[in-house]
């Protein structure tokens, strides 16, 4: 598919995952549920084929348009940006800056902050064992991107993000899915209990770094919209304080994610079952 | 057997482990040769990273990503310990 995408380009690309989404549309009956559980949660309404196609297209879009961004084909794209004076806000104070984002849109296109606007120093946290794919795809198109890449997991992984904050760049991390072992956190999330991982904003308050969110949205065609706001502003908190301020975090981070969501029902890319006690 | 006691410096570094991540267990508890992270005291890596910046304040030894052996001193207290008495500036 990288070679397609590469070789025959983003109009002929995008038809051939017409078919590849209709297959895994057909094959993953559990994801399929997920996200129609999802899509009903979040709008209230039922869902039809036809809601579910352009859900999976919405993803497998962003995916192929990866390929692009990691070759640095910005170009190619409509990219267009809201709030980013909040992040220059927030770097001016030199202390770094926690970019939390989520499995909504592409998280990938904010590289395009650190090409399009100026050298910045994005780094980007992520748990990548889990993603071997995705690691030989990055590996492949582009060895620098792939550098900046955090391992997560251990004390290195955690070190590389204070001497990134420290050195004033970015780190970009994911609030929303929570993996086997990271700490988390309940809390409503479209009205029913969900788990979120308190990692990002552990890490903002023991750092004393502020935190943006991040959302970046695949509006269709060749048009991305990266959503930045203030999310807290890096006073560094004591342990006392630390479980009253991350619960507050949480059901804040959960409700900017319901209003994102809103926005851009297709672009959630979590296929499996969010909420607690779900079956699987 | 003098390798089970704990070393004078062990004994601070426990007390300081428990001090900053505020567990709720007696500083001799932390056996010198187990695992500090991951099991037995449910640590996590962001654990590991506020643990490093209070010996950065107390014994004024920076803990790097690019220090090799940055896997094997934050393996157990007695590591952690040894690397400390090495490189303490304070």
């Amino acid at each position: 598919m990288t070679w397609v995408a590469l070789t025959l380009g983003r109009p002929a690309a995008r038809i051939l995952l017409y078919p590849i989404c209709v297959y895994f549309l057909l094959a993953s009956r559990t994801a399929r549920r997920a996200i129609a559980r999802f899509r009903e949660r979040a709008l209230g309404r039922s869902t039809d084929w036809s809601d579910l196609l352009r859900h999976y297209y919405a993803f497998a879009a962003t995916i192929l348009d990866r390929v692009y961004f990691l070759r640095c084909r910005f170009d190619l794209f409509d990219i267009r940006f809201y709030g980013l004076e909040t992040l220059d806000h927030e770097l001016a104070k030199g202390r770094g800056c926690l970019l939390v984002g989520a499995h909504l849109g592409s998280f990938e296109a904010v590289r395009a902050v650190g090409v399009l606007r100026r050298r910045l120093d994005v780094r980007v946290l992520m748990d990548e064992e889990n993603a071997p794919l995705m690691r030989g795809l990055t590996r492949t198109l582009n060895r620098t991107v792939a550098d900046t890449v955090i391992q997560a997991g251990g004390v290195e992984a955690m070190l590389q993000v204070k001497e990134c904050l420290e050195r004033g760049g970015i780190v970009g991390v994911m609030g929303d899915r929570a993996t086997q072992g990271d700490r988390t956190i309940g809390c409503p999330f479209f009205g029913r209990e969900a788990r979120f991982p308190t990692g990002a904003l552990r890490l903002a308050h023991l750092m004393g770094s502020p935190a943006v969110l991040f959302f970046g949205f695949y509006r269709g065609g060749n048009r991305y919209d990266m959503h930045f706001e203030s999310f807290s502003d890096g006073v560094r908190a004591s342990r006392d304080q630390l479980e009253a301020l991350l619960h507050r975090d949480i059901r804040r981070y959960a409700e900017r994610l319901e209003e994102a969501c809103r926005l851009a029902p297709d672009n959630w890319f979590n296929f499996y079952e969010f909420w607690d006690g779900e079956e699987r | 057997m003098e390798h089970s006691g704990s070393s004078p410096i062990e004994g601070d570094l426990a007390e300081l482990i428990v001090r900053t991540l505020k567990l709720k267990i007696d500083p001799t508890a932390i056996r010198p040769e187990a695992p500090l992270f991951g099991e037995g005291l449910g640590l996590d890596s962001i654990d590991a990273l506020e643990l490093s910046l209070a010996i950065s304040q107390t014994y004024g030894y920076q803990l790097k990503s690019s220090d090799p052996e940055i896997k094997t001193i934050f393996s157990s207290l007695r590591a952690l310990a040894k690397a400390i008495e090495k490189n303490r500036t304070k």
